[in-house]
């Protein structure tokens, strides 16, 4: 029996989980929400973990009805992300792992998110499209790697959303994405927009200063609505998606898809990705909110696969880094 | 705790120095294991160096106030973190 806590903290998300063996025995998590129109920067976000990560700890272990002497790992996020919340939270883990006298395992969050699709989902060996707001990567396992078949060769799918939510100025409340596939429902004019597939990988940043663009222009003009414009960027940015997905799909002869990360609770996304996949005769999975968004449980998961394959983080080594290539990782879990 | 700054007119550098006492070694020990990993997010123009005896001794020297204000204010809500860390969840 492998008992694992997890810390996660590299976004606006503060969340610790506990896992035993495949069962998340407690997952609580607080999210640092701004007002309309504004993103969240490193120092704050800091701030709003550290106001709450005790807390969100003591929660954590009451939750799971378990006391420090019964964890026997102690898993937080190594990066990537934004280096001050990174700091924050691994402060927390480094010293409650010296006081427990428990081992500690530094995790990149990309699998984590990936971890935690594969424990929930039981998908054998998918093709995973990994989309936040942080993050926008297509990987495939092959030997011992995480490799990164596609990506984004400038800013995050979920960051297109976020930065698009400020100019419409709508609430960050759930969380941006949440209110613009609420909006995009609405919608129904389609407004043509760039589609920067670059082969394998995907570009962003044009598409969000064309509509950044066409938002002054259009909504002042009444020629359309901000839903009109929130629909026709999620079918465009979402396409997108499917394509390069589809094209490692081919590459690796995958039936399978696994769709991780925040914008993966996005139903349009994933009604779209299920379309793709009929055709082709492949099988798509995904998770729900609790876990696709950042949380503890999944750095726990990963974690409890690389201690029980005999990794361990010396505390020199357990600086925080907000660079970390997901294929960087060796993966001595999986054959 | 005693913190001292001064101006080193002969190098152009600024240095400051802060004394922390714990309760025993042993948690002097683990704030300095927790607080030391991380590198200072700015390239250069700061050093600090963290010790321990009996207490925890931290030294910093920059080349600028500014960048040694950011660098003592970062270190200590860092400080503060670990210290409350080791107040709810220690022996």
């Amino acid at each position: 029996m492998t008992v694992v806590i997890g810390f996660e903290g590299s976004a606006n998300k503060i969340g610790i989980g506990i896992i035993r063996d495949g069962e998340v025995l407690s997952n609580p998590r607080r999210t640092y929400i701004t007002p309309p129109g504004q993103g969240f920067l490193p120092s704050d976000t800091a701030r709003h973990h550290r106001a709450v990560i005790l807390t969100v700890l003591k929660e954590a272990l009451e939750q799971a009805g378990l006391k420090p002497a019964d964890i026997d790992c102690v898993a937080y996020t190594k990066g990537p992300g934004m280096g001050a919340p990174l700091v924050t939270v691994a402060l927390v883990a480094r010293t409650v792992s010296q006081l427990w006298g428990k081992p500690l395992l530094g995790v990149n969050h990309c699998i984590g998110h990936i971890e935690m699709g594969r424990l929930i989902t039981k998908a054998n060996n998918p093709t995973v499209l990994y989309v936040s707001g942080g993050n926008t990567q297509v990987i495939a396992y092959s030997e011992q790697r995480y490799r990164i078949f596609g990506e984004t060769i400038d800013i995050a799918v979920g960051n297109c959303l976020d930065r698009f939510a400020r100019v419409i100025k709508i609430s960050n409340d759930p969380s941006p994405g949440y209110n613009i596939e609420q909006m995009a429902k609405k919608g129904s004019q389609y407004v043509e927009l760039p589609y920067t597939v670059k082969g394998m990988d995907v570009s962003f940043s044009g598409i969000l200063s064309y509509i950044e663009d066409a938002a002054h222009k259009m909504l002042s003009s009444g020629q359309c609505t901000s839903e009109d414009l929130c629909f026709s960027l999620q079918e465009t940015l979402f396409s997108m998606l499917v394509e390069i997905t589809e094209r490692a799909m081919a590459h690796c002869g995958s039936q399978e898809v696994l769709i991780v990360g925040g914008v993966g609770c996005n139903l349009r996304l994933q009604e779209m990705m299920g379309v793709m996949c009929k055709e082709r005769g492949a099988k798509l999975f995904a998770t729900d909110e609790r876990f696709c968004i950042d949380n503890g449980a999944m750095i726990a998961q990963a974690g409890w696969e690389m201690f029980r394959s005999g990794q361990v983080t010396e505390l020199e080594d357990s600086w925080i880094t907000q660079r970390y290539r997901t294929d960087e990782v060796e993966v001595t879990w999986r054959d | 705790m005693a913190a001292a700054g001064e101006a080193n007119g002969g190098t152009g550098k600024l240095e400051s120095s802060l004394d922390v006492p714990f309760p025993s070694s042993r948690e002097a020990t683990i704030a300095l294991r927790s607080l030391s990993p991380d590198k200072e997010p700015r390239k250069g123009g700061i050093s600090k160096l963290i010790t321990v005896s009996g207490s925890t001794l931290s030294r910093w020297s920059a080349d600028e106030a500014r960048i040694l204000r950011v660098s003592v204010n970062s270190f200590l809500d860092h400080l503060s973190l670990v210290m409350e860390t080791m107040e709810m969840f220690g022996p």
